[in-house]
């Protein structure tokens, strides 16, 4: 007797014993199926979850229209990796401008050196420093 | 999409074949029982929108994950208890307990068997053989010559390669084999 044979005869003598459950066992099976079956019910009558984000064709996907879930679950994710990506982008713009910012500044701080009366050097003497100080003092 | 009634009709259908394989896995009536229920709320509530045709799989699938669980809680369960007692455990600690799970020998359904006609003796005892398999090999062996799935379907189902599967039914079937001749039974 090959594998496949002995393992028929195996299965009918479990498909016997399958079948000849105490009462006790398939009124409980019974019970469990009449439970797994409500809960089925509840949960689709239970009101769907839709994120605010989510766009309005998504809703005709999420209602079951077959390949559906997929995709919604794609724009769910979507909406809401975008608004990070967006908070991100602010970020970096605005460190990008208080950069442009500070070098505008800078430049025309030269411009204003540059233009000035007084020579450059003049800027680099440690006691021109203590003179403006002084002069601006009295 | 599976009606209620189709849903309930493949449940009816399933709910005693899953049962004894809970039964033969845990070997406590209720506790299979448990795992039963579980798997149909599970199905039912994960899976009632899919259709029919796809049902027979997801459960088989959701019946051996749910015994897996149970395995795994009596583990940390027995781990926590080991500790608390203070009590060595001579199995290492990354030991699988299906892998090497041989069932205590069961004596209250030999004896009561003694009485009943011979074709129950013969199912009893061969559902006693089937239960002391190493789990793994009980697991191949059921999913792939009781719930008729092919080789590649128990392979995914049991989370290990084609190769393994029929590694594990032969070892099952030649091990029953092997007892049933001990008991002097012919199929």
């Amino acid at each position: 007797m090959n594998e496949a044979e002995f393992a028929y005869r195996i299965r009918q003598a479990l498909d016997e014993g399958a079948d000849r459950l105490d009462y006790t066992v398939s009124l409980r099976l019974q019970k469990a199926r009449a439970l797994a079956l409500e809960r089925s019910v509840a949960r689709q009558a239970a009101p769907v979850w839709v994120p605010a984000l989510q766009l309005a064709s998504t809703d005709a996907a999420a209602a079951g229209l077959g390949g559906g879930s997929r995709g919604s679950a794609w724009l769910l994710r979507f909406g809401l990796a975008a608004p990070l990506l967006v908070l991100v982008l602010g970020i970096v713009g605005i460190k990008q401008w208080q950069r442009d910012q500070m070098v505008a500044e800078v430049a025309d701080i030269d411009f204003a050196v540059l233009l000035d009366d007084t020579p450059i050097d003049t800027y680099a003497h440690q006691g021109f420093g203590v003179y403006l100080r002084d002069e601006n003092g009295m | 999409m599976a009606t209620r009634a189709e849903l309930s009709e493949f449940l009816a259908g399933a709910e005693r074949r899953a049962y004894k394989q809970a039964l033969f896995a845990v070997r406590d009536q209720d506790n299979a029982l448990d795992i039963v229920q579980d798997s149909m709320c599970k199905l039912s509530e994960n899976y009632g929108q899919r259709p029919v045709h796809e049902l027979p799989l997801l459960f088989t699938r959701i019946v051996q994950n749910t015994i897996h669980d149970f395995f795994r809680r009596q583990k940390v369960r027995s781990t926590w208890i080991t500790l608390f007692s203070a009590l060595s455990s001579p199995d290492s600690e990354d030991s699988d307990p299906l892998e090497s799970l041989e069932a205590r020998p069961g004596s209250a359904a030999a004896e009561s068997a003694a009485d009943v006609v011979e074709r129950e003796q013969v199912v009893k005892i061969i559902e006693q053989e089937v239960s002391r398999l190493p789990a793994r090999q009980r697991e191949a062996f059921l999913l792939r010559y009781w719930e008729d799935l092919d080789v590649a379907e128990t392979a995914a189902a049991m989370k290990c390669s084609e190769g393994s599967v029929k590694t594990h039914c032969s070892r099952a079937t030649q091990a029953l084999a092997k007892a049933m001749r001990a008991r002097g039974i012919e199929l």
